[in-house]
């Protein structure tokens, strides 16, 4: 059993100019007009979400840093931009992101899609798409603090202050987002405005936090004094369609009570308003029985990925869909393979078959060793209530000592596959619709199918390692063993044979004899 | 009825074999597959070309496009044939090595005629009987077919196994004086692994004291007639690749710069796994030299009235230190041996030679499933059983050009180590 906690403050930024910028943080305008970027995804995550157990979150993000970017179509040089990018990002953050290079970006044709207005009629998806993640990059309060500085009232007043990092980099899960996309400031869309999206998302695990109820002051060590006093709006919403099986009492009570239907599924959201001059409050659920345990229902479409083999030599990865719907579903499967992983597509087997008639559509681009990741993205057609297995082998790189990382034996992460799927029922569905801006969108927002990128975990291998403490003694050997050929053959191409008289080899007293003998004369 | 017999007994021991559990082990053993030759990155490279990827674009595909290509139609028309055209392959080098030692004892015959004044009398019970001399080509058959590095080789269904027909019949061309087919070939070979280009030079001796004439035409003939064979094929090699020259990359510059550094039985890997990266190039380049060109001049100057006893050396130098060497290369130089039975007898490290052969060859196996799979042993375990093997073959090399040298002595001064009645040695001097 787990809480799911979820923080949104969402920042337009009206008009063109970033000279003026009162609310919207200055830095990030400069940053999406000087490398013309259009559209910019930037999560950093910690921990690994269980779409099993937990549902969909509202953003899914790969575990480590990753970042996402649609360029304008004037970029000339979208590789520069995107390195310049990720290198200010890093700045701004305190993130690895310089990291990011050509040997571990990819530019993805079909998984990713841009969440805001963009011109119609160019292909965004492939050409000024760049697509990186660093999954072993650790989220830590270096993070945090920059981010909650973006914010109108940073941390001092409204929902920030509420995250405080000693609790809650102590949950099972926390991630950390920017999300910048265009959105259209009129209905015909002549003209648009920029939205930042700042979001945390939390999950607490009730074993750990120790009871089934919780409070504000149990989650974040606090209660919320107010709403930030330059919001325009500040709402919580809590979902209590679970009070049915496992009754619980809200405390202080809600506002109201709305009944959602999406899709399918009726959720019921207690809403809280919050003003700027509120007093301070620390909303609870007290459960009637504690710790009972509930069935999850698993969502819709779930997969586990994993690697295979044994030794160092040769191995494989799976990755496991489940469709639990009645009916087909659609999805891209994106692998990203960095280079010292070299998949081999002609091992490529879905359910154990070389050319299964469930892909309709296969993009694959080799990778190169120290530029070039491998990137495989498949579209596929899940049959309703089945497994699909994809496997597809790798073999073990032998890397040069001064490419392994600080504690070599420690492992090499293999970042997450990327599954976008378009699902058909909105169970467990959570996300905002692409037309929306606030969670208050979400309400009743049925659509005839619902878009979603999720992450697969991410997993480990143990690459060989050479012996780090010896570089002297393999180059002095080696060029031993040349020199043994080499001393030879020049003996032979520069000499000839000729007899040597040899006479009688002399004891050792008959040399140091001769040794005096040698100095008296 | 013999020779049928050794040829059936090799192909049945080579069936078997492919078609044994153990195949698909022995297919990606290191020693047997590199990333240059191995079946694995063939069936990749095939499958990327069946799927319009192109194989060069990507890491996973370093042999020739010519090679891509036939092996892609063998696939597509006749894949049950497969182990088949191996074993094939690997029978005809053996016949194409036999018949070269047959031609290369005649050779041998007539220029021990040719020089039989010069031996001095005591030496007279050396020359070569026709009964000693007839048994060479068996000897050489023999070896090529039952030798386990070139059975594992043809077996783990590398490429090595067509490298080495074409430099059995490039041999076998220029032996008999047929200057196209030994051209061919050798540009055949060069342009698969680049370094047979160094076999040009005793390929273009032997041409020219074959067909008797003008020494100095025979040479540029046969430099010009295998230039233009080489060019032609780089030329052929871009037409299947849609006029792409980015192969030359993903080959050449492959062997070259040696960026995969997954171990093998030669020197590199660990070298430049453990090179300080600011020297990289100049060892990289010091090495390649090494393999190459080094002692291309040197040797040809020495053995210039052996072509074929330059040409067995330079196969085994370039496979000890070419930058992917696998033991279908090292059973390929070793078939070559028996043809110089005769230079046995002054052989000093064989024995040597022979056990440190014997033990590296059982202890690389082990070593490498103690560092990869069981994890008790480090990579300087396998390196050290890889210096060895590198270190004895040296020395196996090494060892047969000083015994012809010592035997041309014997020839001339007789077998008596004496200077004036005192005993003497034989040194270089």
């Amino acid at each position: 059993m787990h809480l799911y906690v979820y923080f949104q403050f969402i920042t337009l930024i009206t008009g063109n100019t970033y000279e003026h910028s009162h609310l919207a943080p200055r830095s990030l305008k400069e940053i999406m007009s000087r490398f013309q970027v259009e559209e910019l995804h930037l999560t950093l995550t910690e921990g690994q979400w269980r779409h099993k157990q937990w549902g969909y979150p509202v953003m899914d993000a790969a575990p480590g840093a990753e970042l996402y970017a649609w360029f304008s179509p004037t970029v000339t040089d979208v590789n520069d931009n995107w390195k310049k990018l990720s290198a200010t990002l890093s700045g701004l953050f305190c993130a690895s992101l310089n990291f990011i290079d050509a040997h571990n970006t990819i530019s993805p044709k079909m998984a990713l899609t841009p969440l805001g207005a963009m011109n119609i009629g160019l292909n965004y998806t492939s050409q000024f798409a760049r697509y990186a993640s660093l999954p072993r990059e650790i989220v830590c309060t270096e993070n945090l603090t920059p981010w909650k500085k973006l914010l109108p009232c940073e941390s001092s007043h409204g929902f920030a202050s509420l995250l405080n990092s000693r609790l809650i980099h102590n949950t099972n899960y926390h991630s950390i987002g920017v999300h910048i996309r265009k959105v259209c400031s009129n209905n015909e869309c002549t003209n648009y405005n920029f939205e930042v999206k700042q979001t945390v998302a939390l999950v607490y695990d009730f074993k750990i936090i120790n009871s089934m109820n919780w409070s504000f002051k149990l989650l974040f060590g606090q209660g919320l004094f107010g709403g930030c006093p330059l919001s325009s709006s500040s709402k919580i919403y809590i979902d209590v369609t679970s009070n049915d099986t496992l009754p619980f009492k809200l405390s202080p009570k809600p506002i109201s009570i709305i009944q959602s239907q999406r899709g399918g599924s009726d959720t019921l959201l207690a809403v809280y308003v919050i003003k700027a001059d509120s007093p301070m409050i620390n909303i609870g659920a007290k459960h009637s029985i504690d710790n009972k345990f509930s069935v999850t229902i698993p969502p819709p479409l779930h997969f586990n990925r994993y690697v295979l083999g044994y030794g160092k030599e040769f191995g494989g990865i799976v990755t496991e869909i489940t469709n639990n719907y009645w009916a087909p579903i659609d999805i891209v499967l994106l692998e990203n393979a960095p280079w010292w992983l070299p998949i081999q597509l002609s091992t490529l087997r879905i359910n154990g078959e070389a050319e299964s008639s469930l892909i309709l559509k296969q993009y694959y681009s080799p990778g190169r060793s120290r530029q070039r990741p491998y990137h495989l993205e498949l579209l596929m057609r899940l049959p309703p209530k089945s497994t699909t297995t994809v496997t597809i082998d790798f073999e073990f790189v032998f890397l040069k000592w001064q490419e392994y990382p600080p504690d070599a034996n420690h492992g090499f992460y293999i970042g997450s596959a990327l599954i976008s799927a378009k699902l058909p029922t909105a169970k467990n569905y959570t996300s905002i619709p692409i037309d929306g801006t606030t969670l208050e969108s979400v309400i009743n927002a049925s659509k005839p199918w619902y878009p979603a990128v999720f992450r697969t975990n991410g997993a480990m291998v143990s690459l060989p390692t050479p012996d780090f403490s010896m570089p002297y003694n393999v180059i002095c050997l080696a060029c031993t063993v040349v020199a043994l050929a080499f001393g030879p053959l020049h003996n032979i191409c520069t000499k000839e044979l000729v007899l040597k008289p040899s006479g009688t080899s002399l004891s050792l007293r008959q040399r140091i004899i001769n040794l005096f003998k040698k100095k008296k004369d | 009825m013999a020779l049928v017999l050794k040829y059936v007994v090799a192909v049945l021991v080579r069936y078997w074999l492919i078609h044994s559990d153990y195949w698909q082990t022995l297919a990606n053993r290191v020693e047997i597959a590199t990333p240059l030759n191995s079946w694995k990155r063939l069936i990749e490279g095939i499958y990327l070309f069946e799927h319009n990827i192109d194989p060069y674009d990507g890491d996973s595909f370093h042999e020739s496009p010519l090679l891509l290509i036939s092996f892609y139609s063998l696939l597509k028309y006749a894949p049950y044939l497969l182990p088949g055209v191996f074993t094939l392959i690997d029978i005809l080098t053996a016949y194409f090595l036999y018949k070269t030692a047959k031609i290369f004892v005649r050779i041998l015959k007539r220029n021990q005629e040719n020089n039989i004044e010069v031996i001095s009398d005591e030496s007279k019970a050396m020359i070569l009987t026709n009964l000693q001399l007839e048994e060479v080509p068996e000897y050489v058959l023999s070896v090529y077919l039952f030798n386990p590095y070139s059975v594992l080789n043809c077996v783990g269904m590398t490429t090595t196994v067509v490298q080495n027909l074409l430099l059995a019949v490039s041999l076998w061309g220029s032996v008999a004086g047929h200057r196209l087919v030994a051209c061919i070939f050798i540009a055949l070979a060069t342009h698969q692994a680049l370094y047979p280009i160094t076999l040009i030079v005793p390929i273009s001796i032997l041409l020219a004291d074959v067909n008797k004439g003008c020494k100095k035409c025979s040479y540029i003939r046969t430099l010009l007639v295998f230039i233009l064979c080489w060019g032609f094929l780089i030329f052929i090699s871009a037409y299947i690749m849609n006029g792409s020259y980015s192969y030359i990359y993903n080959t050449y510059g492959f062997i070259l710069t040696v960026p995969d550094l997954k171990p093998n039985i030669g020197l590199f890997w660990y070298f430049f796994t453990e090179m300080f990266e600011h020297f990289r190039l100049l060892f990289v380049c010091a090495f390649q030299i090494n393999a190459l060109i080094l002692y291309v001049v040197p040797l040809t100057l020495r053995f210039k009235n052996e072509p074929i006893l330059l040409a067995t050396v330079l196969i085994a130098l370039s496979t000890i230190f070419r930058s992917y060497p696998c033991v279908g290369d090292v059973g390929f130089y070793l078939a070559l041996l028996p043809m110089w039975k005769h230079l046995f007898t002054f052989m000093q490290q064989k024995f040597i030679a022979g056990c440190a052969f014997i033990i590296t060859s059982v202890l690389g196996p082990t070593v490498w499933h103690l560092w990869i799979y069981s994890g008790s042993a480090n990579a300087n375990f396998f390196f050290g059983v890889t210096l060895s093997f590198a270190t004895a073959q040296i020395f196996l090399i090494t060892d047969l050009m000083f015994a012809y040298l010592k035997r041309e002595f014997t020839l001339k001064h007789g077998s008596s180590r004496q200077v004036d009645g005192k005993p003497a040695k034989l040194v270089l001097r």
